[in-house]
């Protein structure tokens, strides 16, 4: 065995086909056609349709939450949510998280303050978000992270102290639990995610939880959706709709919601004890959660350990099709526009800035196979055994 | 169906309805199902089910292609690829927008999330649209951008506002939502300003379940758009761009928009077939105006307008409640206007003569796939007993109203 081996030194790749880190979970093809002829005949589209009613109460359901309001995608919802929590001044958020998350801030009027993580769970540092409450922070937006969730608890405690409001950008958080309650029935809101890549795929797609329901009521008329409800004062309005296809394939993936989420637990699996092995790779640990959905796999290279940096890494597997990804990189303090707005937060967050250059998410989900990720697990193996090597050969 | 007989058979006064199934306003156009799957194959084959797809990019290319122009930029909707349209286009530092008032509902709610104060212009009587005349007395030091809005019949003065952009040196952006098929002069629309917006919602000429998109000739432009829908990162995953979000257009909508383009020929021949039944049948009718199409535009006869003239004998107001207990959903068109509604965000406060007039005499009646000639000629009918019995109805709405209070 050689570095010649690695399709990054001209080896032919692992594999033919790219593997990426989303879920993808989708229906079949039969059962696809069959819920759009059910659309083309009903001549329903959009607008609080069937599909949408059928989703949302059955949303509910499944999470044991008053509401669930579907929205566009996530980040439209938790803009709306922003909006709707009638928030002033500053957001306490995590540094390391997803754009989106702060951009949300930005478009409802509202300063990011960024707080830093945990090094084990990747999630909100609960001791940094105190010290960080002043008289201008009006909420604090918890992350759950990776299948993980944040110390839900000890952030409602604090919250409720300080007399700022708590909500949760719980994009990864479809299906997971907390001392068997499920992500949606935290802080004043949750917004959850039905990107393709999280476990329950809309195609693009999400919903807003809360079981208050005058913040519900201002959510609804927000969203714009004929029928959702008598409408009430809100401050502007926006097009948050799910369509009625979007809807149409959430409703089938949370069908297969249990053996989806058993897939995921299998390759997790596979992954925590082939790494085990491998010195320097260290999964991240869920956070928090008695049920996880198991959608990240998502593990912290420590260089001097496993020998190559992450980045050289994420290069290695990406020349064998493997697309594993960086994590929140760069963190959001470091990237446009913040880095420059507010410059104060560069030296702050350390624990954040070291995960952004530290992690990779490997693949999972609905077209990684468990030969696959076997295959996945032998090429980081070589990678750390061939190390020494890797660092001196010049890519082909 | 029958026409009814006594005023007592009016659905507002207890009687039976007129149609069993709503008569909308909005367009729901349905494509073919079978194109619709042959496109769902793409994405389905490739497992990309958003995240700029290949349906996405090939319904950009056609749509750019329809439209004469060098780029099309699609989004999740019209909403936000209009909000991003003004947040990549207003000139930075200044705090208005100039928009008309008697235009879509949410179209001051768009210019407070771009954190910009709408500045509302009037209206011409003659286009019911904003024009350089208009738009003029509200420029001054604060205005970041121009937004011509073109109406639902007929365009709002292109070539004037062009002008008037250029000799003040304001971008100039067109709300194109009504006005996808036509030409001007023989040149697409979708070239004009410096960008033009149009929406692929269902009530819309090309129904993608939701959606929108951006025409322009500008590359940069274009570029950024691009980026901002996808949360401003560029192919390494860096933030390239501030002031993003996720507007992504998804794989599924972009198949429907796609089978709908298929269709959309033979589509404006059946609006157009709508459109001259209500012309032939609202002729006769007193007090009534058809609001004419001018067909030398092309038109995509999606809507239909009409005026209620001084001598129809009901107030526009009763006469769309008594539609709509019928189930035809006809709408005022454009009430109350934007100006006259309670913002609880800044904007610049004015006087409206001309929208304030309009926005009490106009009426869209049913149109679209959901309504067929037969169903117009059920309407017109109607509207025609309305008329001839108008004296009678106004004693027995008085008389309803009486007893309510």
């Amino acid at each position: 065995m050689s570095t010649k081996d690695f399709a990054l030194f001209g080896a032919p790749p692992a594999f033919a086909e790219s593997l990426h880190c989303g879920q993808r979970y989708f229906p079949s093809w039969q059962r696809y056609r069959e819920s759009f002829r059910g659309i083309f005949e009903r001549q329903y589209y959009t607008e609080y349709g069937p599909l949408n009613q059928q989703l949302e109460q059955k949303l509910q359901q499944f999470l044991g939450v008053k509401h669930a309001i579907c929205v566009t995608n996530e980040t439209v919802g938790m803009m709306m949510l922003a909006g709707a929590l009638g928030l002033k001044g500053k957001v306490i958020l995590p540094a390391f998280a997803h754009i989106g998350a702060a951009q949300s801030l930005g478009w409802a009027g509202l300063e990011p303050v960024f707080c830093d993580a945990d090094p084990d769970t990747h999630q909100i540092d609960i001791d940094q978000v105190a010290g960080l409450i002043d008289k201008d922070v009006s909420a604090i937006m918890g992350a759950h992270l990776w299948g993980g969730a944040c110390d839900t608890k000890a952030l409602a405690k604090l919250a409720e102290a300080r007399g700022v409001q708590l909500y949760f950008d719980a994009a990864h958080g479809f299906g997971c639990a907390v001392d068997g309650i499920k992500i949606g029935n935290f802080g004043r809101a949750e917004v959850l995610s039905f990107h393709q890549d999280n476990i329950l795929n809309a195609s693009e797609g999400g919903c807003i939880c809360t079981n208050d329901d005058e913040l519900a009521a201002r959510l609804r008329t927000m969203r714009s959706s004929a029928g959702a409800g008598k409408p009430v004062e809100v401050t502007k309005t926006v097009n948050g709709r799910m369509s009625e296809a979007q809807c149409a394939i959430a409703l089938l993936n949370l069908e297969d919601f249990a053996q989806n989420r058993q897939n995921n637990q299998d390759l997790c699996k596979i992954y925590e004890a082939q790494l085990a092995a491998i010195p320097g790779l260290q999964l991240v640990r869920h956070g928090e959660v008695s049920v996880s959905n198991h959608q990240n796999v998502v593990c912290r290279v420590d260089e001097s350990e496993f020998g190559i940096s992450r980045d050289r890494l994420v290069a290695l597997l990406k020349a064998e099709n493997v697309h594993a990804r960086r994590c929140f990189h760069p963190v959001l303090h470091r990237s446009i526009p913040y880095a420059q707005e507010l410059p104060q937060y560069q030296s702050r967050l350390p624990i954040a800035d070291s995960l952004a250059v530290s992690c990779i998410q490997l693949p999972i989900g609905a077209l990684v196979s468990k030969q696959n990720v076997e295959r996945i697990c032998e090429i980081l193996k070589r990678a750390h055994l061939e190390a020494p090597e890797i660092l001196v050969t010049a890519v082909s | 169906m029958a026409i009814k007989s006594n005023i007592e058979e009016l659905a507002i006064f207890g009687g039976a309805r007129m149609f069993a199934t709503p008569k909308p306003t909005s367009n729901l156009v349905r494509p073919d199902f079978d194109k619709f799957l042959d496109y769902s194959r793409t994405f389905f084959d490739r497992h990309q089910y958003t995240d700029d797809g290949p349906l996405v990019k090939q319904l950009e290319q056609r749509l750019a292609a329809f439209h004469q122009t060098k780029f099309c930029i699609a989004f999740c909707s019209g909403f936000w690829a209009l909000a991003l349209a003004i947040k990549a286009l207003a000139i930075e530092g200044r705090t208005e927008i100039v928009m008309p008032s008697f235009t879509y509902r949410r179209m001051a709610d768009i210019a407070a999330w771009t954190r910009l104060k709408p500045h509302f212009c009037d209206v011409e009587e003659t286009t019911l649209a904003n024009s350089a005349a208009t738009v003029r007395p509200c420029i001054n030091k604060n205005t970041a951008l121009i937004l011509g809005v073109h109406p639902i019949v007929n365009f709002c003065d292109i070539d004037g506002l062009v002008e008037l952009a250029g000799e003040k040196n304001i971008p100039l952006l067109f709300d194109s939502v009504e006005s996808v098929y036509e030409s001007s002069a023989g040149r697409k629309i979708g070239s004009f300003g410096a960008a033009e917006i149009f929406s692929l919602g269902a009530s819309k000429l090309v129904n993608g379940f939701e959606g929108g998109y951006i025409t322009t000739n500008d590359a940069q432009l274009a570029q950024r758009l691009s980026l901002m829908r996808n949360f401003g990162l560029d192919v390494q995953g860096d933030v390239a761009v501030p002031g993003g979000l996720n507007a992504r257009l998804n794989e599924i909508h972009a198949a429907m928009a796609l089978a709908g383009l298929d269709d959309l020929e033979d589509q404006v021949a059946r609006n157009r077939e709508r459109y001259l039944t209500y012309q032939r049948l609202l002729a006769p009718l007193k007090g009534i105006r058809l609001y004419e199409f001018d067909e030398s535009h092309h038109p995509g006869y999606k809507n239909i307008v009409i005026e209620v003239l001084d001598d129809w004998p009901l107030s526009r107001a009763d006469t769309v409640s008594i539609l709509n207990a019928e189930m035809i959903l006809a709408r005022a068109y454009y009430t109350p206007p934007l100006h006259r509604k309670r913002m609880a965000y800044p904007h610049v406060p004015v006087e409206l003569p001309v929208t304030d007039r309009l926005a009490e005499r106009f009426i869209l009646p049913p149109c679209g796939h959901l309504v067929s000639n037969e169903d117009i000629a059920d309407i017109v009918g109607l509207m025609s007993f309305i008329s001839s019995n108008a004296a009678s109805i106004k004693a027995r709405l008085q008389q309803q109203g009486a007893q309510q209070q």
